[in-house]
């Protein structure tokens, strides 16, 4: 699990050009849109296509399940580890 | 047409403030040279991470050049390419049938420098993004003067900017490959002091371009103490006089 969180939040730095901003800097529970990491919507999209690319999982646009899986770094780690077992 | 340029704020290859354009304008520097990007320090990083080289050019001409009326000043955004090099990077995936990155989809339309410029800045007065081949930096003057006499507006900025092309479009392009971006604040002529810009259209058309950048013709006269510029394009001849 812990390989897998440092490796989307590598994934999240590199596609979203945070240029200043270190995995370690990134907590597991903290938001990731808006408030914490502050990511706007353009930035939902490309994490989604990123996500869909690194490990083959699909997440459906605007819906409530999706804003749970995009919640966190944690919340994206089980999403993709459940659909992927 | 007349007109007055309060301001004028240029960034090209090598050339960032008004002594470098000074010199490039008396001959004493010549190109090529390279390219630096301004740092653009009063963005947020999380705004200023998505700018290409193309947008951070044309924003800090932008910004710099409209200063304390960037929260309310109308403006017209002129480029013959617009960002090309976001746009070839986006058709060469649609060719290798990858998807497309939604950000560089955004940011690649023709507006869309104009639209982070007018986002910052919190601007919501008039816009307008347009290009027009060769004469594009003409044209987009022309634009400008014309919305500041019909709408009677007190100034408006006007910004131009291009980049060299891919390297696919190279052997399609006549003109030079320079970087170069334009500010202008300009407001109108009450007195007898200012520019005025002729155009009047060829009876036949040429049959080529003019290699020359007519952005970099103007900053070379603008920083120049001649009265009198005259370019010849493809289409058009343009006289701007002061």
């Amino acid at each position: 699990m812990s390989d897998l969180s440092t490796e989307v939040k590598q994934l999240i730095i590199e596609t979203l050009d945070l240029e200043d901003i270190e995995a370690a800097d990134i907590n597991d529970d903290e938001a990731l849109f808006v408030d914490g990491l502050g990511l706007d919507s353009i930035d939902a999209l490309e994490l989604g296509v990123a996500i869909k690319k690194a490990y083959d999982v699909k997440i459906d646009g605007n819906t409530d399940d999706s804003k749970k899986h995009f919640y966190s770094v944690k919340t994206l780690c089980d999403f993709i580890a459940a659909t992927k077992a | 047409m007349k007109f007055i340029i309060k301001k004028c704020i240029a960034w090209g290859d090598g050339k960032t403030n008004f002594e470098d354009w000074q010199s490039f304008s008396n001959g004493t520097i010549v190109n090529p040279q390279t390219l630096t990007l301004p740092e653009l320090k009063q963005i947020p990083a999380m705004q200023r991470r998505r700018l290409s080289a193309f947008a951070k050019l044309t924003l800090h001409c932008a910004l710099e050049a409209s200063e304390a009326f960037q929260h309310d000043i109308p403006s017209v955004f002129s480029s013959r390419h617009g960002d090309l090099h976001k746009t070839t990077k986006l058709i060469a995936d649609v060719a290798s049938k990858d998807t497309l990155s939604p950000t560089n989809f955004a940011l690649s339309v023709h507006n869309a420098v104009g639209g982070l410029f007018s986002i910052y800045a919190g601007n919501k007065a008039p816009l307008c993004a347009m290009s027009a081949g060769e004469d594009s930096f003409f044209m987009g003057l022309v634009d400008a003067v014309a919305k500041l006499k019909t709408r009677g507006y007190e100034r408006i900025l006007y910004v131009y900017s291009d980049q060299a092309v891919p390297e696919h479009y190279q052997p399609y392009v006549q003109q030079k490959p320079d970087n170069i971006a334009v500010g202008l604040l300009i407001e109108p002529c009450e007195s007898s002091n200012g520019f005025e810009l002729k155009c009047t259209g060829h009876h036949q058309v040429k049959e080529s371009e003019t290699p020359n950048l007519q952005a970099l013709d103007f900053l070379k006269f603008y920083f120049s103490k001649n009265n009198k510029l005259e370019i010849n394009s493809k289409r058009y001849q343009w006289q701007l006089s002061r």
